[in-house]
Order: structure tokens, then sequence, then C-alpha cells
């Protein structure tokens, strides 16, 4: 198996400040991994790195065969094939829902506006939200928003999809509808994909690896049902016992 | 108190040929000062996260260079009066040509000098305007659109731009509504617009009441059509 993602002694600073320390990750090409940790401890700057949204400070990071520090041409090369979907969405206020999926396409991939078009429309509809292209984003709710969010990553066709909190920002009755479609997306397609994220079930349900991060540090990982189960560190067992009451 | 209608009546030729020159350097000035103003405005935030990622190897002091440039030239505007710069331009600048170079008859002429003015003037503002809206813009739009890997450019071009520029009208008409006020300014260097027409012909038959109140009216007007305009342009852009 060819990993697609290899961080080796993988550090980042902000100034004086470093927020990841050494941190050694190797994803296989179709894997879930579920990251969780405290607030803080690094995992959207993890997420960040690897997209090229920062750059890491010292070690070697591996995307799809790209050496990162890479020149511009490159890291253009790397996101598209790594997509990212925030917490926040960050969808186009002045597209359409349809416009938001089909604007990567077309400007990313060069492709005609009626091809790009069409393969917004598709994923639009795997999501679920195929009368809802003409809404802008403000029309929408934010699970329709985030479900948007995630049509408009897959539509540059990414080998991985990385989700920063994608449910963090929605009303609990909107939780399921994302976590839905990114179930489906990690059944059906085998997409690579990278999820920080508290929803344990989530976690135990799709996740092949669960990796709990601390002060910038991966503290422990495994099998998502063992890791839970069996949590060795005090900080772990803490921070589940955290999560379990929400 | 005496108030003559029909001296206003007489006086609106010349000063309808005053207002037609307000309106030409207005015009002039204000087109040439948002391309100013644009490129000045985003010289001075190039290079920053603001419109993408931070430069790397030799763009690096390049972008230090046009940041410098745009913030001295803003500066420099906005901390000298408008007059002071019109008389610059039109008294000293070509004495200061003449000093260091061998062109004996270089002049400008008023006009020239007038429109100028507005365009250095109103661009410095103007670049105020767009790199406060071009800031202002959602720093996580533009990231994701880089997550999809879509150039800076297209994303400076479709994403920041028209939502920056949706935010810049109000601002924007506030600053075309000055320049055009500004340009009574001119009456100074002797340039014909409306202010002085309305000075001129109030020098020969002294109705200051009259002629001053169909000047006041005339630059109502111009002011009233420059704001219903953007406000129209507003409304159609009011989509998100
Ligand atoms: N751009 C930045 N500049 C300076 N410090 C930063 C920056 N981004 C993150 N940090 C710091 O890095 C550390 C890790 O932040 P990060 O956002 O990666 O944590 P996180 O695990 O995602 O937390 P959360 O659960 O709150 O999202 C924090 O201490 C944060 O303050
Ligand atoms: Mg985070």
């Amino acid at each position: 198996m060819s990993s697609i993602i290899e961080l080796k002694k993988v550090c980042k600073s902000f100034g004086n400040t470093e927020v990841l320390h050494n941190v050694d990750l190797s994803i296989q090409e179709g894997e879930v991994v579920v990251i969780i940790g405290p607030s803080g401890s690094g995992k959207s700057t993890l997420l960040r790195c690897i997209n090229c949204l920062e750059m890491i400070t010292s070690g070697e990071l591996i995307v799809d065969d790209i050496r990162i520090p890479a020149e511009q041409g490159r890291i253009r090369q790397i996101r598209l094939e790594v997509g990212m979907v925030f917490q926040q969405f960050n969808l186009f206020p002045h597209m359409t829902a349809l416009e938001n999926v089909a604007f990567g396409p077309r400007k990313a991939r060069k492709m005609s506006k009626a091809e790009a078009t069409d393969i917004a429309r598709n994923l639009l509809d795997k999501v679920g939200l195929a009368e809802f292209e003409n809404k802008l984003p403000g029309q929408l709710s934010g699970g329709q928003q985030q479900r948007v969010a995630i049509a408009r990553a897959l539509a540059v066709s990414p080998k991985v999809l990385l989700f920063d909190e994608p449910t963090s920002a929605l009303d609990p009755e909107m939780i399921g509808e994302v976590l839905d479609v990114m179930k489906s997306i990690a059944k059906d397609s085998g997409m690579t994909m990278v999820v920080v994220t508290h929803e344990m079930g989530f976690a135990a349900q799709v996740g092949n690896r669960l990796i709990f991060m601390d002060d910038g540090r991966i503290v422990e990982e495994g099998k998502p049902g063992e890791v839970m189960k069996n949590p060795h560190s005090e900080r772990l067992k803490d921070f589940l016992g955290h999560v379990k009451h929400h | 108190m005496d108030f003559e209608f029909s001296v206003i009546v007489e006086s609106i030729p010349a000063l309808l040929a005053g207002a037609k020159l307000t309106w030409i350097i207005t015009v002039l000035g204000i087109s040439g000062g948002m391309v100013f103003g644009i490129l000045a405005g985003l010289g001075r935030i190039a290079g920053t996260e603001s419109l993408g990622e931070k430069p790397h190897g030799i763009f690096m002091p390049i972008s230090s260079l046009i940041r410098y440039i745009s913030s001295g030239y803003v500066e420099t505007v906005r901390g000298t009066p408008i007059i002071v710069q019109a008389m610059f331009l039109y008294f000293a600048f070509p004495m200061l040509v003449k000093a260091v170079t061998d062109i004996e008859r270089f002049r400008i002429e008023a006009l020239t000098a007038a429109v100028i003015t507005i365009i250095l003037n109103a661009g410095a503002y103007i670049a105020e305007i767009v790199r406060g809206s071009v800031v202002s813009v959602n720093k996580g739009l533009l990231e994701a659109g880089m997550s999809l890997g879509i150039s800076r450019f297209q994303l400076i071009v479709h994403v920041i731009g028209p939502i920056a520029f949706r935010r810049m009208i109000p601002p924007l008409g506030n600053q075309f509504i000055i320049s055009l006020k500004d340009t009574s300014l001119f009456i100074v260097i002797g340039v014909g617009e409306l202010t002085r027409q309305g000075q001129e012909i109030m020098a020969s038959n002294f109705r200051a009441l009259e002629i001053w109140l169909a000047v006041a009216v005339m630059y109502l007007i111009m002011t009233t059509v420059l704001a219903m305009s953007l406000r129209h342009l507003e409304r159609r852009m009011k989509i998100f």
C-alpha cells in the first residue's frame, strides 16, 4: 500500500510558539482517519499544513508524491488532489449553489461551462440539494450550506478530502444530514478522508483509524472502537469523558 | 430684499457652460481616480494575506517596494490640501520641469491641471476605500478557493473583486460627490467651472443671492445624479 500523505517529524511554529511537535503520520489511500483532541491541540493546523494553507517549519511532508515545500505550481497540483471542508463553510456568497460547485471544475480543472455545470448538478443531487441549485448561500440553512461545500470540494475530483470540524458550527438537528453525506462519500467512493470532529459515533462507524492529539502531538492512535474502549493516557480518558457528556 | 428671477434666467447659459466643465472635470477625474485608486489600493496590500499567500523569493522585496510606493502616494495626497496640490501642479510643476530639464516652454493647461489634480486626489482616497473593502472580505473564501486549486489571480477576479466592489459602492459614492465639489476650488487656477462662472457674473451684476442660489442648485442637481446612479448600481448588486 502506498501512503498518500506522509509526515515525518513535522514541526510547525507561529512566531516563537511551536504548535506541532515532531508529528509522524502516514495515511494510506482509501483510509478514513478521524482526529480528535482538545481545543488548541493543533488539529486545524495539521490539516492546513497538509493542504499547504500553512507551511511546515521543519520535518518532511509528502502529499501525493509531492514533497513540500514546493513551488507554487506544484502546490496548486496538491490542492487539486486534496480538498478541504471548513467549519464555517466558506461558500462564495455571491454565487448560487450551482455556481459555487461549478467554479472549481471551471477554473481549476479548466472545463467548459457545460461540463462543469453537469458535474455540479450531479454532485448537488448526490448531497440531496438538487432543487436548491439556484439559491444563494445566504438563503440556505447551515446544514445545506455545508452540503454544498462538500459538493464543491468533491467537484474537482480530489483524491483526499480534509474536514475541519464540519459539523461544529451547525445546529444539532442539522448535524445528521451532513454526517450522512460524509458517510456515503466514505462508503461509495473509497475516498481518502481526514476528519477532525468530535462526533464519536461517526468515528466509530466510518473511521479506520482514530488519532488523539494533544498539545501539538499525536498521543494515541488505533482502531476507533479500541481506542475509545481502552484509552491508555489520562488525557484521552479525560477528553472522552468530556465528549460523551455532550 | 428684492429677488429678481430674471437675473437667474439671464445667467443660465453661462452657468450651464460652467456646470458642463465641472461635470467634465469630475467624470475624467474620478475615472482616472478609479484606475489610480485600484492600483494604489491593491498596491498597499500587495504581498499580504489579504490577496492570498505571502510571496516568496524575489517577490518579497518587489511587493514591499510596491507597498511603499503606494503608501507614499496615498499619504502625500491625504496629507496636503487639494488647493495646494492644484497650485503646485499649475504654477510650481512647470517651473520645476524648466529647472531640471531644458524644456523652456513647458506649460500645463489649467483644465489639464484640474483633471490631474482630481485624478491624483480622488485616487488616493479611493485607494483607501479599495484597500478597506478588500481587507474586509472573509479570508476563508480565499482559502476555500485556494484549496480547490484555483489560482490567486482567478480568485481575486471572481471572488474577492466582486465582493469587495459591492462593499465599495457607498464610500465611492461619497468620494465622487466630494470630488465633484472639490472642482470648485479650481477657481484659483482660473478654470471656468461653475463656481468661477458664478463669481464672474456676480462681479458684473452684484446679484449675490440669485447667482449663488442658482449655482448651489446646479451643484445639488449634479451631486444628486451621482448619488442616484450609485444607489441604482448598489441596488442592482444587492443580491447577497
Ligand atoms: N495563524 C496563527 N497564528 C498564531 N497562532 C496560531 C495560528 N493558528 C493557530 N495558532 C495557534 O496554534 C495552536 C493550535 O491551533 P489549532 O487551530 O490548530 O487548534 P485546534 O486543535 O484546531 O483547536 P480547535 O479545536 O479550537 O479548532 C493554538 O494555540 C492556536 O492559538
Ligand atoms: Mg480547529
